[in-house]
């Protein structure tokens, strides 16, 4: 019988690009003034789940701002469109990196061990995003661990213009100069908005939580290829109390305009369903919109209420829900297996909007 | 004589009349004005049974096409072809057990029940069709769904347009679809890569339109060793008895891991700023991907129907992260700008060096791993930006 070998390749880089990647502090390549400065440090700590176990986490803590020490997910960090940003960011208990999911910076900016390095102790990444959206940031070292432990969260680009509808005062994006451009029929351009709910979706295997920073990185078998989610969240909120939770619940002015920032932090599929009308206004950190110039060739589209949305691992979806009228509206994220499909036991978290 | 006979024409069934094809594929498939074409396009396929390498080490036995008197691959050669050629798919069963061979969303005929040859090599069954809309399809075997296919027999035929250009007669804004049918945002993308400025604006894409074969094809799928074994040995597991118990150990792109699929030439994309490339990406196995790329976004063009025929689409949404459910196909452009999110100007890229490298690896990181560990050798590839823009 013909065997398929696989390709001949350098025992070295085999062992780098996997067992061991390069871990390096070097200086910011092209660094250059900031505009926006803040700190990151590597924190781990136990969390309540939802049937009184404990269980280890990990994430990203804040230093400069006191009781920081426990973020799950980690702190959303906010910046706008067109600001350079610098974070410092200083591992402990071994090597980590931040990716800044969506976000497109140079190789080394970029927190990606096999294609640059791991921050051994100390790396201030530099990048200057140049479209207002949706994003993560998120540790890429050992990934499929450190992802899974709570190494990630949420990434805002704002505009750098505000609305001028006082009743929305805040823009998702830009609106392109209205002299060069053409912006799609649907919705207001811009998508101002009063109120903003962001979600993101998560999955807990319970045995994971118990492996450590390099678990299975030199060929043991260390079971990563079984994930069997028991616990199902929101924001970190248990699906128990996803329905009042303040983290998992927004109040919003009947009348005004509405935005739901989604983005699936799971290892599963996840359905999401809302019980209003909306309209798909961006995806991963891209507004829909056209204009050949700006290279643009999209326009939004309708979710009708009670259509399920496929929400793929680590993308985002913007919905801007206009006039939202009076009234209580679930979001429903509902769990399946990857490959089964089959849906996972309890595995449904419900957020709300209040609109009075 | 007899048997031979059954297996050449009996097995080879034109399955399904027009009436009752579905309207939107008979819409799709009859598109005069691109239909004409005097081409052959002829391919001599076998399917043979082969011991599968994978990136630890380990052996699996799996199911291969070759073209007859080649190696062998997973996934099986492209068959490219342009569109309104005549193409004529001989196949060949030299594997040990039985076997089947259809195009799906494409030709309407399907082989099933091909039994192993009996060495005159006579025995052989022909696909015979008219190639239809430009895009990218799955051929697979079909048999014993979905065992066959995800044990290594699928591959991709690509269809060509025979008139392929987004700006008409000018012809300077190849396109790998039919314009014709192509909707107008579609066509709009392809004009736009290569200009400098459009209505007198700075546009996005400066450099070359996107050029006739710049194109990578991604198929990704996953390898249960235990179920490949059991299967090899002789266990006749019913289909509903492999999904049940199909666990995936390893996660391939191109039948490849980890630092495999990030060194292989035809799997990891590289060009300059300005040199956009397209990408066919194919899920031929169970489990769920969603692929994501650092460095650039990807504008989604096509996205294949339930029964495997791409559907242009007529609003590009653009993604770091697409999603790849069992049998999806999705060609998606990759612009190859520089990345997006650097320090504008006067700002410069100096101690940082071309080429620059970035990763696509899946973000259900359990495809990141084999055997249980070993992160990142699963689902994953490198592309890379190895110049800026060539001006001048
Ligand atoms: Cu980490
Ligand atoms: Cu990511």
């Amino acid at each position: 019988m013909t065997t398929l070998y696989r390709p001949i390749s350098d025992p070295l880089e085999f062992d780098t690009f996997g067992c061991h990647p390069f871990e390096n502090d070097p200086a910011t390549p092209d660094r250059t003034t900031r505009q926006v400065f803040l700190r990151r440090q590597v924190s781990d700590w136990n969390v309540n789940m939802k049937d009184g176990s404990q269980l280890q986490f990990w994430g990203f803590k804040d230093p400069d701002i006191s009781g920081s020490d426990s973020p799950w997910p980690s702190k959303t960090i906010r910046v706008k469109q067109g600001q350079i940003f610098h974070c410092e960011f200083k591992p402990s208990k071994g090597a980590h990196t931040i990716h800044w999911h969506g976000i497109e910076p140079t190789p080394m900016n970029d927190g990606v061990g096999h294609t640059s390095f791991e921050v051994k102790s100390s790396y201030t990444y530099q990048w200057c995003a140049h479209q207002a959206g949706t994003y993560l940031y998120h540790c890429h070292k050992n990934t499929v661990l450190h992802f899974e432990m709570g190494m990630y969260g949420v990434l805002i680009i704002d505009p750098t213009t505000t609305s001028p509808d006082r009743n929305n005062p805040q823009y998702l994006y830009d609106p392109f100069d209205p002299a060069s451009t053409t912006e799609a029929p649907g919705i207001t351009v811009g998508a101002p908005y009063a109120a903003e709910s962001i979600l993101v979706f998560d999955d807990v295997d319970p045995r994971w939580h118990k492996l450590d920073h390099n678990a299975g990185m030199c060929g043991d078998d260390v079971g990563l290829d079984k994930f069997n989610p028991t616990y199902f969240l929101i924001n970190g909120v248990h699906n128990g109390k996803t329905q009042t939770d303040t983290r998992t619940v927004t109040k919003a002015t009947a009348g005004r305009n509405v935005l739901v920032r989604l983005a699936n932090a799971s290892y599963s599929k996840l359905y999401v369903t809302l019980e209003i009308d909306a309209w798909i206004v961006e995806v991963d950190g891209r507004p829909l919109r056209s204009n050949s110039a700006k290279g643009a060739f999209g326009r939004p589209k309708l979710l009708p209420k009670g259509t399920r949305l496929e929400v793929a691992v680590a993308q985002r979806y913007a919905l801007w829900i206009p006039k939202i009228p009076r009234g209580d509206y679930r979001i429903t994220g509902s769990f399946h297996h990857w490959v089964t499909n089959r849906k996972h036991f309890d595995g449904e978290a419900v957020a709300r909007i209040t609109a009075a | 004589m007899l048997r031979r006979h059954f297996l050449k024409y009996g097995s080879v069934f034109a399955a399904v009349t027009t009436a009752s094809l579905p309207s939107l594929l008979t819409a799709k498939t009859t598109d005069l004005s691109d239909a004409a074409s005097d081409g052959d396009a002829d391919f001599d396929l076998e399917i043979v049974d082969v011991d599968v390498e994978l990136i630890d080490g380990s052996v699996v036995p799996m199911y291969a096409f070759a073209p007859v008197g080649q190696p062998p691959s997973i996934p099986g050669p492209i068959l490219r072809v342009k569109q309104g050629d005549v193409v004529r798919i001989d196949l060949r069963n030299s594997s040990t057990r039985s076997h089947g061979f259809q195009i799906l969303g494409q030709s309407m005929s399907a082989v099933t029940g091909l039994a192993p040859h009996d060495d005159d090599g006579e025995d052989k069954v022909r696909i015979e069709f008219v190639a239809g809309l430009p895009g990218t399809y799955f051929y697979i075997d079909g048999d014993n769904a979905p065992i066959n296919r995800v044990l290594g027999l699928h591959g991709a035929l690509i269809v060509e347009p025979s008139n392929g250009y987004a700006d008409g007669k000018t012809r300077k804004k190849p396109m790998p679809y039919a314009p014709t049918v192509a909707p107008a945002c579609l066509k709009d993308l392809f004009k736009a890569l290569g200009e400098k400025t459009i209505n007198g604006l700075p546009a996005r894409f400066p450099g070359k339109a996107w050029e006739p074969g710049r194109e990578y094809v991604w198929i990704f799928n996953q390898i249960d060793p235990v179920l490949c074994r059991r299967i090899a040995a002789g266990d006749n597991l019913s289909a509903s008895e492999f999904l049940e118990e199909f666990h995936p150990r390893y996660f391939t792109i191109n039948g490849l891991c980890g630092l495999d699929s990030a060194h292989d030439k035809a799997t990891c994309p590289t060009g300059h700023v300005g040199e956009p490339a397209l990408l066919r990406t194919m899920n031929a196995g169970l489990a769920t991907h969603s692929p994501h790329i650092h460095g650039n976004h990807v504008f989604v063009l096509t996205q294949s129907d339930a029964y495997g025929a791409p559907v242009y689409q007529d609003n590009l949404f653009e993604h770091d992260v697409w999603l790849m459910p069992p049998m999806m196909i999705k060609d998606v452009l990759l612009p190859f700008t520089m990345p997006p999110d650097l320090p504008p100007a006067p700002w410069k890229m100096a101690q940082e060096k071309y080429p620059l490298r970035y990763p696509m690896h899946c973000h259900n990181e359990i495809s990141q791993t084999s055997a249980g560990g070993s992160y990142p050798m699963g689902l994953v590839t490198d592309w890379h930006i190895d110049g800026p823009l060539a001006t001048g």
